[in-house]
């Protein structure tokens, strides 16, 4: 990743840039689609080391002024399969850093993917909304 | 490391760490899926055998959130199994997020709200109670009747 790209000085790219993630970060779920194990692992911090070198000085002086960032910093995204040691081969590992003025957006379209993509979790839970239904329809049912 | 009951609460000390931390706090979010397990669920006492047995056979999975800072060790994590509650992690998230990267905090009443309209119908674990009502009808209203305000969240009655 270039330094102009994690900068954000053209949208175009700072778009394609989120796109490719995304798009790889759904590849990554649909892998996992109809497999019974496996792990996806997303992660999110700070990215305060792109615009300040972490020497031990800077690091110590964050550390002493941890809520003063002088301005609204870019948050760094990761994303992995959860392969190591005896995959590392079918590794994958991505990663994209977000400016603040993109963060909604990338929420947002975040939310898209993860919903789609985590397919495997236990679904809502509908019959107990029909019962209720029922019973609701029977009890009207008596009183009239 | 703990595990935190509520996600409402797992974002509000995630939150505070990661201010008093902003640096080194870092927030992972596991999804991960394993094979369903050979033996019965761990509560055979529920009524819903036809229920336990079809769960049994799909891979389960689970989501789990934690927010780490390597310098002090504190970690603190929020596991679910309910796809229900995904959009709302997320928000969570975007909201972490927002702190992380420094950003005037947002109102809060925004995340709120998409709670309470999603808290009702993410009650898993009501699930099984109320199958258990279905049996015995007699029950039942008195089950239907209180399982709104119960649905998980800590919302109105701070049920769970």
């Amino acid at each position: 990743m270039s330094r102009e790209t994690i900068l954000g000085d053209t949208w175009l790219i700072d778009d394609l840039r989120l796109a490719q993630f995304f798009t790889r970060l759904a590849e990554v779920f649909a892998s996992y689609k109809d497999k019974d194990h496996g792990s996806v692992f997303l992660s999110q911090k700070r990215c305060a080391s792109i615009l300040l070198p972490r020497t031990p000085s800077t690091l110590a002086y964050d550390q002493n002024q941890p809520t003063e960032p002088p301005e609204p910093l870019p948050i760094l995204i990761r994303a992995t399969n959860g392969h190591s040691k005896s995959r590392r081969n079918s590794k994958i590992k991505l990663s994209t850093v977000v400016q603040p003025t993109e963060l909604p957006g990338f929420f947002a379209r975040y939310a898209e993917v993860c919903k789609t993509g985590m397919v495997a979790l236990k679904p809502r839970d509908r019959s107990k909304r029909k019962e209720k239904l029922k019973k609701r329809k029977k009890a009207a049912k008596e009183e009239s | 490391m703990v595990f935190i009951e509520t996600s409402q609460e797992w974002l509000q000390r995630s939150a505070q760490l990661i201010e008093s931390k902003p640096l080194s706090t870092r927030t992972t979010t596991k999804y991960s899926i394993s094979p369903p397990r050979a033996k019965s669920t761990p509560e055979p006492s529920s009524t819903a055998a036809s229920k336990v047995t079809k769960r049994s056979t799909a891979p389960r999975a689970s989501i789990e959130l934690k927010t780490y800072d390597p310098v002090s060790g504190t970690a603190l994590k929020y596991r679910t199994t309910k796809a229900a509650e995904v959009s709302r992690l997320i928000l969570a998230l975007g909201t972490l997020g927002r702190d992380m990267a420094a950003l005037p905090k947002e109102e809060e009443q925004e995340g709120e709200d998409t709670a309470m309209v999603e808290a009702p119908d993410a009650a898993g674990e009501d699930g099984e109670k109320d199958a258990v009502g279905k049996g015995g009808k007699g029950e039942a209203p008195k089950e239907s009747g209180s399982a709104p305000g119960g649905g998980k969240k800590k919302k109105k009655k701070g049920k769970k």
